[in-house]
């Protein structure tokens, strides 16, 4: 899929990045957004294997852990700035966000060291993500990658 | 399904399950050559080690 889209569209070579418009740069957006959606998916679309596992397993292993912990989950209601930080880092684990929030059924509980770590896991699986979604969008545009 | 004690971790536990994870992922992510990747997830690990020891190291005496 990646290769014919490369091949369509011969403006866009690893020097010169697509124009705005382009297939080429629609592709990279879908590229992007399923990369956030799903980790290590932008990554599996364009045949980077290696890539695609590790970045699965990584984000994945980080939202186990940090739910299983009882870090905080955060949600859209939260209190300060602070919790609306939490809750984009938190999202940027895509559908992750859905799974943490399913695994943790008896709620947060940062009274120990552990439930803190859990909630430092969450938000570094959901900025991981995003990290890993830029890197599948940048290399679908043609980037070096 | 996962049992709700099964991250039951200590600090130096917690800290490095985030140093392996992290350097795995900045590994695959930022190299391309198998070697250049294992090259710097050993680099990243070790630097994860030294800097969060070293923290430890100067944060102890205001620990109590």
């Amino acid at each position: 899929m990646a290769d014919e889209v490369m091949q369509q569209t011969p403006e866009a070579t690893p020097s010169q990045p697509p124009r705005r418009g382009t297939r080429r740069e629609r592709f990279a957006w879908a590229i992007g957004i399923a990369s956030w959606l799903l980790p290590g998916l932008g990554h599996a679309l364009q045949r980077m294997w290696g890539r695609a596992v590790v970045v699965f397993l990584a984000v994945g292993l980080l939202v186990v852990a940090g739910a299983t912990m009882r870090g905080t989950v955060f949600s859209s209601n939260g209190g300060d700035a602070f919790d609306t930080l939490g809750y984009v880092a938190d999202l940027g684990t895509g559908s992750f966000y859905l799974a943490a929030r399913a695994l943790e059924r008896d709620g947060a509980d940062v009274s120990h060291a552990g439930g803190d770590y859990g909630t430092r896991f969450l938000a570094t699986a959901g900025v991981l993500n995003l990290l890993a979604a830029l890197h599948a969008y940048e290399a679908a545009r043609g980037r070096k990658a | 399904m996962i049992p709700a004690n099964a991250f039951a971790l200590t600090h130096f536990q917690a800290f490095l399950l985030f140093a392996a994870v992290i350097s795995i992922a900045f590994g695959f992510l930022g190299r391309r050559r198998p070697k250049d990747r294992i090259k710097y997830i050993l680099w990243s690990f070790f630097l994860f080690l030294v800097v969060g020891i070293g923290i430890a190291w100067a944060m102890y005496p205001f620990s109590r």
